[in-house]
Order: structure tokens, then sequence, then C-alpha cells
């Protein structure tokens, strides 16, 4: 018989239910040792009376109470997605209906873009005639536009000295509208002060 | 959208995960699993009722509040204990430096104010509420609990009535591991002794 007795800590780690290495001569010991017995039993006793304590309940209303005091927010990106979420269908067979749709129409436009970068020289053709209608329409606009602001008169002039004279206004414009903005700022920053 | 359902059979970082999208069927969730445990710990702390639930009710205030400041390599309920117990301790220590004299509040602003915050030693008189505490710490062990220190206090309730680790221990209370195992040796010492009386 190892007549050592148990050391507080050794008591311990019996009571914690250890069963790591070195456990198996302590509990050893307990079935020789009277005294290490029941200081063992005592402190087991402790902690039975412990582990049997309830847990108790709190107000059924503490829920609530602690809701209304926690701002709950959703993130943009969580409300992105959700958003999205509320439209596809829920059940699974019409979110299946719904893919099949979608897949069938991104598969028609697959085709169709395939098809015409297939037709090099048509496409190069259609382009071309568009780009042409629609610099006509730009450049008709823009006369108009001219014809409007400057008057009959003033193009006059401005065409017969031809791109010097379209420069000089255009040089002429930017100067002026410069000035006026930084005139402008000037006058704002002195009324600030 | 989310069931209550669902969200039970979750570990606690998924609901998290949920609450921190501002789910509030998340947020019920986590309160629903730990009211009990929290209030059980802050009640055992502070031994008054109304004022545990009040306790109760600020820890999950401050833990839903701050949720996106919660660490997922510390376990929830962990963190949330750590809150909870520093929020008993806290108003423990404010108590202790406030302490209202038997005659009424030192803060009373006349008579009437210091004689309803006034201690009627020997009076008996206990309300239905003070007869449920009374009852629900009223046994030895509950009693010899709350002759505790506190520290000694939250180390045992964490140990022997939430089941924690001596590890989870030191991470919820941020003590030493060492220290943790100290506290709780001399907790059931200190308990062994109060018991025996009882037993006698």
């Amino acid at each position: 018989m190892n007549h050592r007795h148990l050391l507080p800590n050794e008591i311990d780690l019996l009571v914690d239910g250890e069963a790591g290495f070195g456990v198996a001569p302590l509990r050893a010991h307990l079935d020789e040792c009277d005294e290490c017995r029941m200081r063992y039993e005592d402190e087991r006793i402790v902690v039975d009376a412990l582990e049997s304590m309830p847990h108790f309940a709190a107000d059924s209303r503490l829920a609530d109470r602690v809701m209304a005091q926690v701002p709950v927010f959703v993130p943009v990106h969580v409300a992105a997605r959700d958003s999205v979420a509320r439209w596809l269908p829920q059940p699974g067979p019409a979110r299946i209906a719904a893919g099949v749709a979608f897949a069938s129409v991104a598969s028609v436009f697959t085709v169709a873009l395939v098809w015409i970068a297939t037709q090099g020289d048509a496409a190069v053709f259609i382009t071309g005639l568009l780009g042409d209608r629609l610099r006509g329409v730009i450049a008709a606009a823009a006369r108009d536009a001219a014809l409007t602001l400057l008057g009959e008169p003033a193009l006059a002039a401005i065409q017969a000295t031809g791109a010097v004279g379209a420069s000089l206004l255009l040089a002429g414009f930017v100067l002026t509208a410069f000035g006026t903005i930084a005139g402008i700022r000037r006058l704002a920053t002195a009324g600030r002060r | 959208m989310l069931r209550a359902l669902d969200l039970a059979n979750l570990p606690d970082a998924d609901v998290v995960a949920l609450a921190l999208e501002g789910r509030e069927p998340a947020h019920r969730e986590l309160i629903s699993r730990y009211e009990r445990p929290v209030f059980s710990l802050v009640f055992r702390m502070v031994r008054d009722r109304e004022l545990a639930e009040d306790l109760t009710q600020d820890t999950f205030v401050k833990v839903l509040s701050h949720l996106d400041r919660y660490r997922t390599d510390f376990k929830f309920s962990s963190w949330l204990f750590k809150i909870a117990n520093n929020v008993a301790i806290d108003h423990l220590r404010r108590r202790q430096l406030d302490t209202v004299s038997i005659d009424g509040s030192p803060h009373a602003a006349s008579t009437d104010e210091a004689e309803s915050s006034r201690f009627d030693v020997g009076d008996g008189a206990e309300n239905a509420l003070e007869e449920i505490e009374a009852k629900e710490l009223g046994t030895a062990i509950e009693r010899a609990i709350g002759s505790l220190r506190p520290e000694y206090r939250s180390c045992i309730l964490l140990r022997h009535v939430e089941g924690r680790s001596y590890e989870e221990i030191a991470t919820t209370l941020d003590l030493p591991l060492g220290t943790v195992k100290t506290y709780i040796h001399r907790a059931r010492h200190e308990l062994r002794r109060a018991l025996e009386h009882t037993r006698e």
C-alpha cells in the first residue's frame, strides 16, 4: 500500500473525472485508503450538489425587451440578394422551369451572335451603312444648332474662312467659358470671406 | 425565409452569421438558446431577480448590438458568458462602492425617498417576489455559493452549472489557467466547509 495520502490537486483530478496518464494509480489509492476516500467523497458531494442546480427561467418578455433596444440593419448586399431571391420562384419544379426558360433564351441569343460574327462581310457592310447614316444625322443636327445660335451671316463667314475660322471661334468660346467660371469662383470666394 | 425549426438546428456560428445579415429571427434564436444559462449565472451572482433580469437584458443588448466584434475563433457562448460575467461583476463593484445605508439611500433627495429606500430589518413581511427568491436561492448550496467571493462564484458556476472546461473558463474570464484551477479548488473547499454545517 502506498502510504502517501493524495494531494488536494490529485483529489481535484479525480473529482473532475480526468482520465489521463497517472490517474489510475490515484484511483487505486482511493480503494485502499479510507482517509483519502472520505476526502474524495466529501468533495464529490459538493460537486454533485453544484451539478444538480437547475437553470432559472428569465422573464418571458426578455427577448422582446432586448429586441426593442437592438438596432437590426440589413446590409446592402444582403438586401440586394434578397430582392433577387424574391423574383425567383420558390417551389422546386417552378424554379427548374424558370431556369430552363432562361437557358433557352440565352441559347437563342448566343446562336444569333455567333451567326452574325460568322457573316463578317455582311456585318462590315451593314455597320458602315449605319455609320454613314449616323454621321449625316449628327452633321445636320450640328449645322441646325449653329444656325440657330449664330445666324446665317456668321455661319457663312465661318464657312468662308474654313477650318481656321472654326478653330478661332472654338478657342474664343473655350476662353470665354473658362474666364466666366474663374470669375464666378473668385466672386464666391470673396463672398465667403 | 428563415424558419425557427431551421435555426434551431444550426450551430451558433451560423446563427451569428445570419444575425449579422440583419435577420431578426436569428437574434431571437440566440436569445432563446442562452437566456436561461445567462440569467441563471447573473441571478446567482447578484442574488436579486429583478436586477438579474435587467443585467441579463443589458448583456444581450450589448452582445447583439456588437455582434460584428465577435471573433469566430472564440466560442460564441464563451464570449456571451464573458460579457454577462463582466456586467455582473461591474454591478457588484459599483454596489460595493455605493453601499446603501440601513437608514436609506445616500442619494435620497428627501426624507420620503430615504424612507422608501430604507431596509426593514426583521420585518418579516416579504413580498411574493422575495419569497420566490428566498425559495430559489434558499437551498444550502445556493446560500453557500452566495457567500463566495464573486470571482470564485463565476468560476464555480461556469465549471459545474454550465459544464465549461478549465481552459474555456480561463478564456471566458481572461484569467490564467492556474488561477482558474486555484479559484475552483478554493471555492469547492469553502463550499464543503459551508455545507458541513448543514450535514451535521
